[in-house]
């Protein structure tokens, strides 16, 4: 199961949490990372991947003024991105843009488009609107979802609406649903909610517990995959929110986060506080999918789990595909190592 | 002439005789063609060389000769030719000499013949004359003698009807006598044979008669009937009765009836009561079934063609029996009980065998044993199976029966998988052992049973457990009362460690148990036990409970960490005065643990080793842990902090995630590991001042000294606690940690105040 270390390496100078693919850049795999530094100047790095794949390189390095927790690279433009930082008491979420020319200049400082002020408590995190060029963002603290609309020329960000969870647990994080843009889901303690941007309303609640990450299914409706701190990752049908149709071991620690490949169906990412990578390849039959596929006979049973990736020092916590080139993934542990492996090899068995 | 030319004197010789014949043949055969056919068929194959066949060509074989032979040679065959030729006329003079002497005497005698043959034809004719007076006598004195021979007959007649209008008009009488002496066979035969005359004239010449000999008759027949009723006349008698009854055209059929619907009735009383086999004196039942049989054996000898329904008869009282024994085999009896009951039928339907002959009464109660004895083997294993998870499952109702360990439970239930198992084997053992030939064609479906029973056994109980663990699975930890939820940890600790023990243990051992006295008994499909198969499911399924109880205790413990990170405000956090409450919280936790770990699992053997190997790296780590007690200002610190990277990096990376053994420092290591992993990981998402983290330290330090007698791995434990505190410095704005003669101060605060508590409490 271990697969030997063929992944390409890079390190930020301090600790990072966040990293993102950077989805607009269609000409290179790009990666940018926010290092997460309590007292050191906290930097974003935007790493591209050399063309013959063996190589990452640092294409610019940026100072961000605080330590960053979370960092989306715009879906439509890959100068701009968005982090969520702190200072140690304070949160804080702004729209960045990298500058142009930014090679030429010695400390090239990054452009703040705008920042979303408003927000209380601690903020997790920024949403892009899935798909295309909109100029919808959402941002979610531990409280409150908000809805913003999003003037890049003009530099301005306004709350269309907002709603606040009401719930005794906070929310942890959120995917925007890629297949019904009307659809945003939070994690909380004990939950997973679906709110209606549309009407800013809650609609369905799944229970599960501890839920830390969720990422929809990008080819699948109503699919979406929770990761869990203890019972590892569920997959659910929301048609179906009673019972997951698919539960896979998770980490041995916490799992962190989770990421479905956006090319290959079942194909399932997972990292967690035990400094391992999780490769799942899971079945989920046909589209309609039945409860009586699970309770097939279990000697069809094949492990899902196709490899582990162990060669990291600290917990991992940032995982991305690269949506250019899919078989492709970057993670970033915490003592702020980025690694970028394909999984072609496991793949192109199936 | 078939022969070619010849080579040797011996085939010369012979062809020369052959050739003789063959001519001499064909000149005597009526068709030359038919004989020729030979010589011709042969002569197609010879060439015009060959002097015997018909095609020989003089001038060609000289030609041949002169130009094949020398001259020595063509001389020498010119004298053998010469003689032979000489030779052939010597025979050809010979032949016509023999023929005519033949001729000549044939000639003679026919000239003899000629003259015998006139002095017959008179002969004949004073023959012919002598017979036709013979004939003529003859017929004279055969019709002289016509009349009176006639009138002789008719005599003879009348004679012999009057003798038989006599005998009828005595046959009242007579029977009148037989009636006295008892002899109904003779008075029947008299009747059946006077009946075709009643028949007849019945009505009219001899109605009296009739009527007078039909009473004695009725007589008769009443007194057959009482003696085929009466039990007390020998049977041969009632045999007779019966046999003359039927002569006399009497409904016998219904007698038959009659007589067995009181077979059957008498049945009815013999019940069998297992219960009562056990008193080993005859019972009362034994005599019913020797009556039974004496009645069964009379039956048959009475009524012959009858047999067919007495095996009906004999058949449903042994399935009666054994639909009593089935009942009585699920009420938890011991094989000898059963033993008795099967020996008990089993005699039964030997002596019924006895008197029915071709009645197949033992396989039909080989079919009977089969069952009885299959439903045995299965009840008994499922009431093993009950009995295990009632054991298990009072851990569950604890806090009714407080007494109710869980070392209690768990010894209890691996006596009964073990010693219920074994008990169980031999059990079905005394069975196979019994000499008594009643199950010697039972033995190898037994030993099958038994392996397949084994085999569903272990399968279900793994079902059980299975079951067991995922009752209470998902939420209920939260749902459920708190001691319930303990209780819960605790079934599937049990389960985890029975299920090891099962595997290690009380499978190879019953295996054993089975190679000795089950061995016996080729396998079509191989055995149906398939030891590896069930060990490989216990083995999964004892890790999965064991990960399941680490995961509920761990899970217990991650939510008393998430309350105490998420409730106060971190960064704003006052002076430390007090080892935080959070920290006898999880200790409590861990002390429950150990408590529950210690009475289920075993100890590891390899401890002694493993703490020698452990010790060097304790040894630095405490090293390092003087060193960040004892900085103080915030440069000093931040070095600190980038020698513990770089220590870090040297240090051999201490293997948190190991698997999990069935130990009790192995589980114990594994929890407090993932708890303090877990702690690392919620330090990291909080941002602390100065005093958040000297609170954490002080509690981390504090945590060293308790662990230290809990734990196995010391140096895991102090590695992953140092990892808490370097998270915090990390998280923390102003990293200054407490000096260290406060940071003993308060920790000795805590111990005092903690055995305070304790003495107190006790």
């Amino acid at each position: 199961m271990q697969g030997a270390s063929s992944g390409i390496g890079y390190g930020l100078k301090y600790q990072a949490r966040c990293i993102s693919d950077v989805k607009a850049d269609t000409d290179h795999t790009t990666f940018l990372a926010g290092t997460l530094s309590l007292k050191e100047e906290n930097e974003v790095h935007l790493i591209r991947l050399s063309s013959s794949g063996t190589e990452l390189f640092c294409e610019g390095l940026f100072s961000h003024p605080n330590e960053i927790w979370d960092l989306v690279s715009c879906p439509f433009d890959q100068r701009i991105f968005s982090t969520v930082y702190s200072n140690g008491e304070t949160y804080g979420a702004a729209i960045w843009q990298i500058p142009e020319l930014y090679g030429e200049l010695n400390s090239p400082q990054l452009e703040k488009i705008t920042s979303l002020d408003g927000h209380a408590g601690k903020i997790k995190c920024i949403l892009w609107w899935p798909s295309g060029r909109h100029d919808k963002l959402i941002s979610i603290d531990e409280e409150n979802l908000y809805l913003w609309s999003l003037d890049a020329s003009k530099k301005t960000a306004q709350i269309q609406s907002q709603d606040s969870a009401g719930m005794p647990h906070k929310i942890s994080g959120g995917a925007w649903d890629p297949h019904d843009v009307n659809s945003v889901a939070a994690t909380f303690e004990s939950s997973l909610q679906l709110w209606d941007v549309r009407a800013m309303g809650k609609t369905i609640s799944i229970e599960c517990s501890h839920v830390r990450s969720v990422d929809y299914h990008p080819k699948r409706k109503h699919v979406l995959v929770t990761a869990e701190h203890e019972s590892g990752i569920h997959i659910w049908d929301l048609r179906k929110p009673k019972v997951p149709i698919q539960e896979l071991p998770g980490h041995t620690h916490w799992t962190w986060i989770v990421k479905c490949n956006p090319e290959y169906d079942g194909v399932i990412l997972s990292a967690g506080t035990d400094s391992t990578v999780n490769l799942w390849l899971v079945s989920l039959g046909n589209d309609d999918v039945s409860t009586e596929s699970q309770t097939e006979s279990p000697t069809h049973w094949v492990d899902p789990l196709i490899n582990t990736y162990s060669d990291y020092e600290d917990s991992i916590y940032g995982l991305t595909w690269s949506s250019r080139e899919p078989w492709i993934f970057a993670s970033l542990s915490y003592d702020g190592r980025v690694v970028v492996e394909s999984v072609k090899p496991f793949i192109s068995k199936k | 002439m078939m022969g070619s030319d010849g080579d040797g004197d011996a085939p010369l010789l012979d062809d020369k005789a052959k050739r003789m014949r063959d001519l001499l043949s064909s000149f005597y055969a009526p068709n030359p063609s038919m004989l020729s056919h030979s010589p011709t068929a042969s002569s197609k194959h010879s060439t015009p060389d060959d002097i015997n066949s018909s095609s020989f060509d003089p001038n060609h074989y000289m030609n041949i000769l002169v130009n094949n032979s020398n001259l020595e040679g063509l001389l020498k065959r010119h004298v053998d030719m010469a003689a032979e030729i000489k030779n052939l006329d010597t025979d050809l003079q010979m032949l016509v000499y023999e023929n005519y002497n033949k001729f000549i005497s044939a000639t003679d005698t026919i000239k003899r013949m000629k003259s015998n043959i006139l002095g017959m034809e008179g002969n004949m004719e004073y023959l012919l004359e002598k017979i036709m007076s013979v004939q003529s006598r003859s017929d004279s004195v055969n019709t002289s003698l016509f009349e009176k021979r006639e009138h002789i007959e008719k005599l003879h007649r009348t004679c012999n009807l009057l003798r038989k209008v006599q005998f009828i008009y005595d046959l009242p009488d007579r029977l009148g006598k037989c009636i006295k002496s008892e002899a109904y066979a003779d008075a029947v035969r008299f009747y059946t044979g006077a009946m075709p005359i009643f028949k007849a004239y019945g009505d009219s010449s001899f109605h009296d008669c009739k009527r007078a000999s039909d009473e004695a008759i009725a007589i008769i027949v009443k007194n057959l009937q009482e003696k085929l009723f009466s039990d007390s006349e020998p049977i041969q008698v009632r045999a007779e009765a019966a046999l003359l009854l039927k002569q006399l055209d009497f409904p016998v059929d219904n007698l038959k009836t009659k007589l067995l619907e009181r077979l059957e009735h008498s049945l009815r009383d013999i019940q069998l009561k297992p219960e009562e086999i056990k008193n080993a004196s005859p019972s009362a039942r034994e005599v019913a079934i020797l009556e039974f049989v004496e009645a069964i054996h009379a039956f048959r000898v009475i009524f012959p063609d009858s047999e067919t329904q007495l095996v009906k008869i004999a058949k449903g009282l042994i399935t009666r029996d054994f639909v009593i024994t089935e009942e009585y085999v699920t009420t938890r009896i011991c094989a000898a009980d059963l033993l008795g009951v099967l020996r008990v039928i089993w005699n039964e339907s030997l002596l019924m065998d006895e008197v029915l002959q071709d009645s197949a009464l033992s396989d039909h109660f080989l079919e009977g044993a089969k069952a009885a004895v299959k439903l045995y083997v299965e009840s008994a294993f499922s009431q093993l199976l009950l009995d295990i998870s009632d054991c298990l499952l009072k851990i569950l109702k604890r806090d009714e029966t407080e007494e109710y360990s869980l070392e209690t439970a768990l010894d209890a239930s691996t006596k009964l998988a073990l010693q219920g198992g074994r008990n169980l084997l031999l059990d079905v053992c005394k069975i196979l052992d019994d000499d008594s030939g009643i199950i010697d064609k039972l033995r190898e479906p037994i030993i099958d049973w038994v392996q397949e029973g084994l085999q569903d056994f272990f399968r279900q109980l793994e079902d059980q457990f299975q079951s067991f663990s995922g009752k209470n699975n998902s939420s209920a930890t939260q749902i459920h009362g708190l001691t319930e939820a303990a209780a819960f940890a605790g079934l599937v600790l049990v389960l985890a460690q029975l299920s090891a023990f099962i595997e290690q243990t009380a499978i190879p051992k019953i295996n054993e148990e089975l190679a000795v006295s089950f061995s016996a008994g080729p396998y079509e499909y191989g055995p149906a036990f398939v030891p590896g198969e069930i060990s490989r499911k216990f083995r999964s399924a004892g890790d999965k409970f064991l990960q399941q109880y680490i995961n509920i205790r761990t899970q217990r413990i991650s939510l008393l960490q998430k309350k105490r990170f998420a409730t106060p405000k971190w960064v704003k956090h006052k002076e430390p005065r007090e080892v935080h409450m959070f920290v006898d919280l999880f200790l409590q936790e861990l002390k429950v643990i150990v408590n529950e770990v210690k009475q289920v699992l075993p100890q590891d053997m390899r401890k002694h080793r493993r703490s020698n190997a452990s010790s060097a790296s304790s040894k630095s780590n405490s090293f390092r842990e003087e060193k960040l007690l004892h900085r103080s200002n915030t440069q000093r610190a931040r070095s600190q902090l980038l020698e513990t990277h770089l220590a870090k990096l040297f240090k051999q990376k201490v293997e948190i995630f190991t698997k999990v053994e069935h130990t009790q420092e192995s589980v114990v290591m594994t929890i407090v590991k993932l708890s303090l992993k877990s702690l690392q990981e919620f330090v990291r998402l909080q941002t602390f001042n100065r005093s958040g983290f000297q609170q954490i330290q002080l509690d981390m330090q504090f945590l060293r000294t308790p662990l230290r007698e809990i734990v196995e791995d010391e140096a895991a434990m102090d590695f992953l606690l140092d990892e808490v505190i370097v998270a915090a410095t990390e998280r923390c704005l102003d990293p200054i940690p407490l000096e260290s003669p406060i940071l003993d101060k308060l920790i000795q605060a805590k111990l005092a105040k903690s055995l305070e508590e304790n003495t107190s409490s006790s």
